[in-house]
């Protein structure tokens, strides 16, 4: 205790020395520790705001305490009774997709979000429309048509105004207003069409419910005061065990939005401790650097009879200082930049956000940040207490190169440890979390492995002839040469932005280079089994098509997988959309000729057993099935279990039909089947298709592959850039702890240059020698880094997206540029200050 | 600028030395008038503080002349630019410190073969080896600064300074850092590379015996030639 009293009293007397010098020596230590920790707050204040946002206005977007939905089929008689009797209110939504075509305009049609609803809507939130007025007033029918109210870039697409009617299906409508906000509509991140709502009355004179047609049914209800939601829900489940809807809570009001944010969250959080990482080895650097210039402090504290302990515990207690000043600074900034952008950006994201100053993130990053402190500094300190007195006067090289005690390095590797599990604590999905620990651990140890090969193989190759180059080479592998120290420092950053762009890269292109040469033009929906000899005869009589495909179809959801229902089954990580909603089903006699059979027979064509299924051979392995298994399937409210007969490999990016669950024959022929075809065509038919297949069949809706295709291009390019912005953090920290290798080999630099000048080095030589040595390590840890950034590249897309690899050449191109030019700058910048010297004052006898 | 005097090497004309303090400037060579003629050795004593390193700094075009002429080797070298006198010096001159100044990082045989690749020689490390043996550290060629003692450290600083068979060779107090015996042995060294190449040599040092051993003294005081 007297000890610690004792270092206290010995680092604020450094602590004021070092403040007084503007904190000079601790530059890069600071700003390390202010991007990681800033990075971090500022990601997990965000999650909290856009997340908070969600929670706080869960039952509005929702649509009540509870939402019911049944696909396909309203509810019952008995179930409405016994919804409306155990609620406070209760109200009735319809959501399909329908082709609007304006009355007037024959050419001219939009696939729309139908939405179609009562007099109850909404029961939570005001709808707001332009021009205010009445809900009810605004939808019914006057005039010979129904009202309508649209979103307002319908009207501009199909150069409507508000009064000018449209048909839909086989009803008329008048437009009465446009939407200014919809209480219970979570902005879409991939929206097939904007709103169209209608009177549920109304619904009718469209003629678009047809047996099996993709419907939505919401029932949605408030509760009354003092409902346990819980037990509303299990009462509800004990009452109809086999209604097969699904029940959301106003947690899970918007799952995709959720899940987005979470996903965001999640993989900014690991930009944020890539950062830090990087900024941990500018820790340990700056401490390092910060001690050498100490040692003649050191080694007096030694000689005057301090322990090794006092000497750590003195400095320990400094960097906790200087720790604590970078962790608040880091703090405070990445607290309230949320603040500044939300209120920037707020009003154009999905959810309302809750602007504020949040304690969780606020906590963890400080843990983040102050067990980072501890943990990278611990190394260097330790080793400056072990160096001798006498050595430190001595040693030139690497003043504090000793092996620090066996506790402190056990207290490091501890660090280390607790580090890795505060991240895979904190995270939202541990299974990336551990990914993103192995993966940064193995990543280092490349990195570390890389430099140590670079400076094996400048020692071993032959020097060239050419004295600049000679020592360009030489140089990579000197004693206490920087080569590991760059290699590692800009080489980790650079690998995660070259991993990023790379996926992001591969995943553009799948959309935008492979797809189209095989992708449908038309995906058609809704089509009635009456209808399909006549559809198929007015879309593939448009000159120019081809690749017509029409397959039979519902919808059902996998609960029980061997009669055990789902919730309690272990799943695959990425299995589990599977179960998440509803499934497209179909059933088939024949294999289709794509389909390619892994395990077990395809059935007889004339089969006529008991139910069995064809199964995604993928799923299978994450469910843990095998053929000789079962899936229960809830099919229009009846459970369906049926035996897995054989496993099929599915290319899912091939946009050709296909189903995770074919049924055969014999199970789902007397259900209200509706079909679904695509067709190609080449762009400039599409209108042609598009007219054939909508004039005649209102109720049929075409969904145009090539704009839902540039729809999904275009997030994802948004979303990349914003991904890779964040990244590129990484690289800012990294050419941070950068400067900070440079520097603190500055001194030898100059005493280097001084000796080469007296020895007959022109400043220009020096400068090349200096140029071909940054110029060198830049492109050997741009290639470094760019073989790790593509093998993590290679191995997400191919292991964890399933999806083929494309090599992107400018990716790698790019990064060694940005590497070389990043290290020669930096370079450049040390060696020139390193060449202003005066070499007298260096020369001459103290 | 050619010299007339085909005799003289080194000839110092009227050279003043004034470097900025803190305290403001400070004179601290007024006026040095010299000549010294080829393969002579000069040994250069006074007390410290009185501009003998400042001297050799000078002459080596390390550090400019505030005024005066000094003409080495035929070459008019003040007013010339830093790269230049640069240059002058890799072909010219040697010089050997007290402190050794080798590239720590470097081993022996880089440091001697430096100089000789900065002045585009041929076969440099070939040579620098042959030169390391001359000065007995055949064994020793691939250690670094840190792992030589002192004198060993010295010998590799005489090898370097000799790479070149450069025509001045300038030594700063080449001893002052070693013990008694180690600081003969380097001074039996130096003599003799010096005898061997044919060097002019200009010695600095606060020892009388050793400046006896050159051909001629000159006493530096109060930057200004008193003797000699």
């Amino acid at each position: 205790m007297a000890d610690l009293a004792l270092a206290w009293k010995l680092a604020k007397r450094e602590l004021r020395a070092e403040f007084r010098g503007g904190v000079q020596g601790f530059r890069i230590f600071l700003i390390c520790l202010f991007l990681g920790v800033a990075t971090i707050t500022a990601v997990g204040s965000l999650s909290h705001a856009l997340n908070g946002g969600l929670a706080a206005d869960g039952a509005k977007l929702l649509g009540g305490n509870i939402d019911l939905r049944l696909l396909h089929r309203p509810a019952t008689p008995e179930h409405r009774t016994y919804l409306k009797a155990h609620s406070a209110t209760y109200s009735e939504i319809i959501k399909m997709r329908a082709m609007a075509r304006p009355v007037d305009q024959r050419d001219k049609r939009a696939m729309v979000e139908l939405k179609a609803v009562d007099q109850a809507y909404p029961l939570i939130g005001t709808l707001q429309t332009e021009p205010a007025r009445a809900l009810a007033d605004l939808l019914k029918m006057d005039n010979e048509a129904w009202g309508t109210v649209v979103d307002a870039n319908l009207l501009t697409r199909l150069g409507l105004a508000v009064g000018d009617k449209v048909r839909l299906g086989a009803a008329t409508y008048q437009i009465r207003a446009t939407v200014l906000s919809e209480p219970d509509r979570v902005a879409n991140i991939f929206s097939f069409g904007p709103r169209f709502l209608v009177s549920a009355a109304s619904l009718a004179d469209t003629k678009l419910v047809q047996p099996g047609s993709q419907i939505r049914y919401h029932h949605r209800l408030t509760l009354k005061p003092g409902t346990d939601i819980e037990s509303w829900k299990q009462d509800l489940g004990d009452t109809f065990p086999t209604a097969g809807w699904r029940v959301r809570t106003p947690e899970e009001a918007a799952p995709g939005v959720r899940r987005f944010i979470e996903r965001m969250t999640l993989f900014l959080s690991f930009v944020g401790l890539t950062v830090l990482l990087v900024g941990g080895l500018g820790i340990t650097g700056a401490v390092k650097s910060y001690l050498n210039a100490r040692i003649a402090t050191i080694a007096t504290f030694k000689c005057l009879g301090a322990s090794g302990d006092l000497i750590f515990k003195t400095y320990m207690l400094q960097v906790l200082v200087l720790g604590l000043v970078g962790v608040s600074a880091g703090l405070i900034f990445g607290g309230l930049a949320p603040i500044g952008l939300l209120q920037l950006i707020g009003d154009r994201l999905p959810v309302q956000p809750i602007i504020g100053v949040f304690m969780e993130p606020l906590a963890l990053a400080a843990g983040f940040g102050l067990l980072s402190t501890i943990t990278f500094a611990l190394w260097p300190i330790a080793a400056a207490c072990e160096v001798k007195p006498a050595g430190l006067f001595r040693a030139r090289i690497s003043p504090i190169g000793a092996q620090p005690k066996r506790k402190y390095r056990i207290a490091m590797m501890v660090g280390i440890i607790l580090l890795s599990l505060l991240c895979i604590w904190s995270a939202n999905d541990q299974f990336f979390a551990y990914w993103f620990v192995g993966g940064s651990a193995i990543t280092l140890l490349l990195l570390r492995g890389g430099a140590a090969l670079v400076m094996r193989l400048a020692a071993r190759i032959p020097s060239p002839d050419n004295a600049l180059w000679r020592l360009a080479q030489a140089n990579l592998h000197r004693p206490g040469a920087t080569t590991p120290g760059i290699i590692v420092s800009m080489g980790l950053g650079l690998s995660v932005l070259v991993a990023i762009a790379l996926i992001e890269g591969n995943m553009s292109r799948q959309i935008s280079e492979r797809l189209p040469e095989r992708a449908p033009a038309f995906f058609f929906i809704d089509i009635q089994p009456h209808q399909v000899a006549d559809f198929d005869a007015a879309v593939t009589g448009v000159t120019g098509t081809s690749g017509y495909q029409r397959v039979p179809t519902l919808r059902g959801r996998i609960v029980k997988i061997n009669g055990t229902p789902v919730e309690q089954v272990k799943i695959g990580h990425d299995s589990h959309w599977a179960i998440r909603g509803d499934r497209a089903l179909t059933f088939a006699a024949e294999k289709n000729n794509e389909s390619k059979v892994t395990k077990g027979e395809w059935w007889p064509a004339n089969y006529a057993g008991p139910p069995i299924i064809s199964f995604d051979a993928g799923l299978a392995k994450g469910f843990g099935v095998d053929i000789g298994d079962t899936l229960t399937l809830n099919i229009l409210g009846r459970e369906i279990t049926a035996e897995i007969s054989n496993l099929r490999e599915i290319d899912w990016r091939s946009l050709r039909f296909d189903f995770a669950i074919i049924f055969a024959p014999g199970t789902l022929e007397g259900a209200p089947l509706t079909h679904i075809a695509a067709i190609e065509a080449d762009r400039s038919i599409e209108q042609a298709v598009e007219k054939a297949a909508t004039d005649t069949f209102p109720n049929i809706s075409a969904i145009r592959v090539r704009d839902a295709l540039e729809a999904a291009g275009n997030l994802l390019a948004g979303i990349g850039a914003a991904i890779k912005g964040t990244a590129a953090l990484t690289i800012v920290a990294g050419a941070v702890v950068l400067a900070g290798v440079i520097a603190s080999e500055h001194q030898r630099r100059v005493y280097d240059s001084v000796v080469f000048k007296v020895l007959g080095a022109t400043r220009r030589r020096i400068l090349g020698v200096y140029l071909a040595e940054y110029g060198l390590l830049g492109l050997l840890t741009g290639l470094i880094a760019a073989a790790i950034g593509t093998l993590t590249g290679w191995a997400v897309i191919r292991f964890l997206m399933r999806a083929e690899w494309i090599f992107l050449g400018n990716v790698i191109t790019y990064t060694l540029l940005t590497c070389i030019v990043v290290i020669m700058a930096a370079g450049l910048l040390g060696t020139w200050r390193a060449l202003g010297q005066k070499a007298s004052q260096h020369l001459r006898n103290d | 600028m050619p010299s007339t005097d085909t005799d003289s090497i080194l000839s110092l004309d009227d050279v003043h030395l004034e470097l900025n303090s803190d305290a403001g400037p400070v004179h601290i060579l007024r006026g040095i008038d010299l000549k010294i003629n080829r393969g002579e050795t000069i040994g250069v004593i006074g007390p410290s503080g009185s501009g003998k390193t400042s001297l050799l700094m000078v002459i080596a075009g390390l550090e400019p002349a505030t005024s005066g002429s000094i003409i080495a080797n035929g070459h008019e070298i003040t007013g010339l630019g830093e790269d230049q006198l640069t240059r002058f010096r890799r072909d010219h001159v040697g010089i050997v410190f007290q402190s050794f100044h080798l590239v720590p990082t470097m081993s022996a045989l880089e440091n001697v073969a430096l100089p000789m690749e900065f002045a585009g020689h041929g076969q440099a490390f070939e040579k620098a080896q042959h030169h390391l043996n001359a000065v007995g550290l055949s064994e020793r060629i691939h250690h670094y600064s840190g792992q030589l003692s002192g004198g060993e450290q010295q010998r590799v600083a005489l090898a370097r300074a000799f790479a070149t068979e450069p025509k001045i060779l300038l030594a700063d107090e080449p001893t002052g850092s070693l013990d008694q015996e180690t600081g003969r042995e380097i001074m039996e060294l130096l003599f003799k590379l010096q005898a061997s190449v044919g060097t002019t040599m200009i010695l600095v040092t606060h020892a009388p015996e050793l400046a006896r051993r050159c051909g001629r003294i000159i006493k530096i005081a109060d930057g200004r030639v008193a003797d000699g």
